[in-house]
């Protein structure tokens, strides 16, 4: 009964996170839903329209495309889960620290964060990513090193604000040991916002991505990822426009579900915006 | 509700505003084509990123002062690639062949306004040799004399295509009175229908009207090389109109103006090969290991399906266009999966951890690096279709996708396992010099260690040879001796295009293609 009252109420969330589940389902389950391997090239069946054999046709070495964009999700979403990820820890514990103990700490860690921001974020990414090498790894390390700031600065400014509440005057004032008031007081107090901003990240993470993978600088062929994917398609789009539409798609609903997902986990979570 | 209408409010404001800013885009580039087309004598040329500098005696930049018009030879090649004179009115061979004397055309101007004297050609000529390492490889002089209007050049043993390695833009005529320092930045002074303007590396190099030119009115009073690496963007913007003319566009762009009466399109079978380098500084030094990669190559399908036909399977160095004997040459190393499978196994390599990829003998990881280049959209097609091929077979390939320019400098560093490489073969009217260039034991673009002396014997008495049948049958051994020691990966021989818009006239393309921008080369309505 809880369980259908809070479908009902959260209509929209329980629809998108339906959907997110799917497409984290595809990946997972990819080898079983494609029809052929998609890195299996046969060269004679080169940029085959989509017919029935191959339904979203095929790209110029004559791999199956529906396969590949199926396998696309898995690079994809790997890669999105494990920087939004490294970026929420990395960020949220050093804003933590900085805020928590201030002085020199906190100099170090938000100057360093100013450097950061005072780059555009892809260029800077792009520019970190060519100096590692190519490849997804690289990428994702590029793309975190340029985004953890913002973490790290919203994480400090929640616990400035929680720093000086009355409750942790208290826990001090009976002697509680440091690590104890952040992960007791402070941490609970500032993590839904956290999770609120990383939810809705996940979307432009993945834009970001799949940008630097169509630039080069992420995952290399023979890697089915749907940035790679569009660009290799580039080339052929007068004459092969499936090549570029097929894994255009794919970008555009698994960041438009991600996206509302993330509102809908923020209509959830916020108070202040809970609709009456 | 309130925040469901706000939301519609913004997606429709936004989408309104996506709309004018797409109006407003095709506005512009209407007006900018308009603007472009109105004056007839400024043209757009899109090129390929091809030189950090016009410095003319670095690497092969050179082409590129020659294909910008800025630069001319001694003698040059027509378009049936035959040589005919130009700085040079007519030359010819003393009987032990080894004294050459060039008639310098009188009354030539360099574009500062100095004339062209038998001396400064002379002196041009050996700033070449000083300061490139590939001279040596056309030929070595014993000496450079001038006498009244004659440049006589003498070696010391007979050197057939000498005439020919003239022609070769590498010794295209400058001024060495002026600062040649400033050659590399703000262009050489030549004696070509246009001087440079202005320079950017690997973005543009606008030309103007030479007024000193030697021969005729130069059309143009000003020509922008646009370079435009990617290919899918060099050909919309031939659409566009924002260029006139499109170079190194490839029979996937052909649908876009095939039968269309604002293009013209030219076709070449083209004197062009496209190979891969294998270093023979790494694992690669084995043979069978080479022979297996060039085994598991399905060129014929790449070339006849993956690029379409636009471009003839390899195998041998030398094209099937120029008659050396293509189809005489035993290919030991044919496309045969299963072969290169047993060869592999033969030899020794074994996939010891069950990745589907074999290792090296001493139970290393194999793993070949294949360095390619991003400006021609064939060779990404060769290596990708190359890393498929080759995982059929158990070897594993990473590509490198890198910029011309960091490709040279990769190969002279070394720094590979498979590199391609995309050039003129008949560079000097013939196959000599650019099989010599290649694979000469000591040639300083011979980076991938490969040594053959019966290769270097047979290159050395070619130079000598000027029988026409004895050359051939030299240069079918020497061919034949580089196949057998699986040096290097011929992939194909590419069809080359030039599509112009059909108000240009006067663009030609040339089988040998240091011709770009000439003095013909014009729009008119």
């Amino acid at each position: 009964m809880k369980c259908i009252k809070f479908i009902k109420n959260h209509k929209q969330f329980t629809m998108f996170s339906f959907f997110a589940l799917v497409i984290v389902g595809i990946a997972v389950f990819a080898p079983w839903i494609v029809p052929k391997d998609p890195y299996d090239a046969v060269m004679t069946d080169s940029l085959v329209a989509p017919c029935s054999e191959y339904i979203w046709g095929t790209d110029k070495l004559g791999r199956d495309l529906f396969s590949r964009v199926i396998y696309g999700t898995r690079s994809s979403l790997i890669m999105v889960f494990t920087l939004v990820s490294v970026i929420f820890v990395v960020g949220t514990c050093l804003g933590v620290l900085a805020g928590f103990f201030g002085g020199i700490l906190e100099q170090i860690i938000m100057r360093l964060a100013d450097m950061m921001v005072s780059f555009p974020g892809l260029v800077l990414a792009i520019a970190i990513a060519g100096l590692l090498g190519p490849n997804m790894v690289n990428a994702v390390i590029a793309i975190a090193a340029v985004s953890w700031t913002k973490y790290a600065r919203l994480a400090r400014s929640l616990v400035l604000k929680i720093k000086n509440s009355l409750y942790i005057k208290a826990a001090r004032l009976t002697g509680t040991k440091n690590w104890k008031i952040i992960l007791r007081y402070i941490l609970p107090n500032m993590i839904t916002t956290m999770i609120i901003t990383a939810a809705t990240d996940i979307g432009g993470m993945m834009m970001e991505l799949a940008g630097l993978s169509f630039l080069g600088f992420g995952a290399q062929p023979p890697t089915p990822e749907w940035g790679l994917m569009l660009n290799e398609g580039r080339t052929y789009i007068s004459k092969a426009p499936w090549l570029m539409i097929y894994p255009g798609i794919a970008i555009v609903i698994v960041v438009i579900v991600f996206n509302m997902l993330g509102d809908s986990v923020r209509d959830l979570l916020d108070p202040r915006q809970e609709r009456k | 509700m309130r925040k469901n209408r706000k939301k519609w409010l913004a997606g429709v404001l936004a989408s309104a505003m996506a709309l004018t800013l797409l109006s407003g885009c095709g506005k512009s580039t209407d007006q900018s084509s308009k603007d472009k087309g109105k004056s007839e004598d400024t043209m757009t040329i899109a090129v390929t990123s091809f030189a950090d500098t016009l410095e003319p005696t670095e690497q092969y930049f050179s082409w590129v002062v020659a294909r910008y018009g800025i630069g001319e030879t001694l003698v040059k090649f027509n378009e049936e690639g035959e040589l005919v004179p130009c700085l040079a009115e007519k030359w010819n061979n003393s009987e032990d062949g080894c004294t050459w004397t060039f008639q310098i055309r009188e009354n030539v101007k360099f574009s500062n306004g100095d004339d062209m004297t038998p001396e400064l050609v002379k002196a041009s000529i050996e700033r070449t040799f000083e300061k490139s390492d590939r001279a040596v490889s056309f030929f070595e002089p014993a000496s450079i004399e001038t006498e009244g209007q004659n440049l006589i050049i003498k070696t010391k043993e007979p050197v057939a295509v000498l005439p020919g390695s003239l022609a070769d833009p590498l010794f295209l005529i400058v001024d060495t009175n002026a600062d040649d320092s400033k050659f590399a930045m703000e262009g050489p002074v030549c004696t070509g229908p246009y001087v440079v303007k202005s320079f950017a590396p690997t973005a543009s190099c606008v030309v103007e009207r030479n007024e000193n030119y030697w021969d005729g009115e130069v059309p143009m009073k000003e020509v922008e090389l646009k370079c435009v690496d990617d290919q899918t963007t060099r050909s919309m913007a031939l659409q566009s109109g924002e260029v006139q003319i499109a170079y190194n566009l490839k029979t996937e762009n052909l649908t876009d103006f095939e039968n269309k009466e604002d293009y013209n399109i030219q076709t070449i079978q083209s004197l062009r090969s496209t190979y891969a380098f294998m270093n023979q500084n790494g694992p690669l030094a084995d043979i069978a290991l080479r022979r297996a990669v060039i085994m598991g190559l399905d060129r014929e399908t790449y070339c006849n399906h993956l690029l379409e036909g636009g471009a003839t399977p390899g195998k041998a160095p030398v094209p099937p266009t120029l008659d050396f004997g293509f189809d005489e040459l035993k290919d030991e190393n044919a496309y045969n999966p299963e072969g290169a499978k047993k060869l592999l196994e033969d030899a020794g390599y074994k996939d010891t951890d069950g990745d589907g990829y074999v290792e090296q003998k001493n139970g290393d990881k194999l793993e070949l690096s294949f360095v390619i280049y991003t400006s021609r959209e064939e060779l990404n097609v060769y290596a990708q279709a190359a890393q498929a091929s080759l995982k059929e077979i158990g070897i594993l390939i990473e590509l490198n996708v890198v910029s011309y320019e960091t490709l040279l400098d990769m190969r002279d560093s070394g720094n590979f396992d498979l590199l391609i490489w995309n050039v003129l073969v008949a560079n000097t009217g013939d196959p000599e010099k650019y099989i010599r260039e290649n694979w000469y034991s000591t040639s300083s673009s011979n980076q991938m260690g490969y040594k053959n002396k019966k290769v270097d014997k047979l290159l050395d008495q070619l130079v000598k040879e000027f029988d026409e049948e004895k050359r051939k049958d030299l240069t079918i051994q020497i061919q034949q001796e580089i196949m057998d020691d699986a040096a290097t990966v011929f992939f194909g021989y590419e069809t080359t295009y030039l599509i112009t818009s059909s108000k240009v006239s006067g663009a030609i393309l040339y089988p040998i293609d240091y011709y770009w921008l000439t003095k013909d080369v014009k729009v008119s309505e």
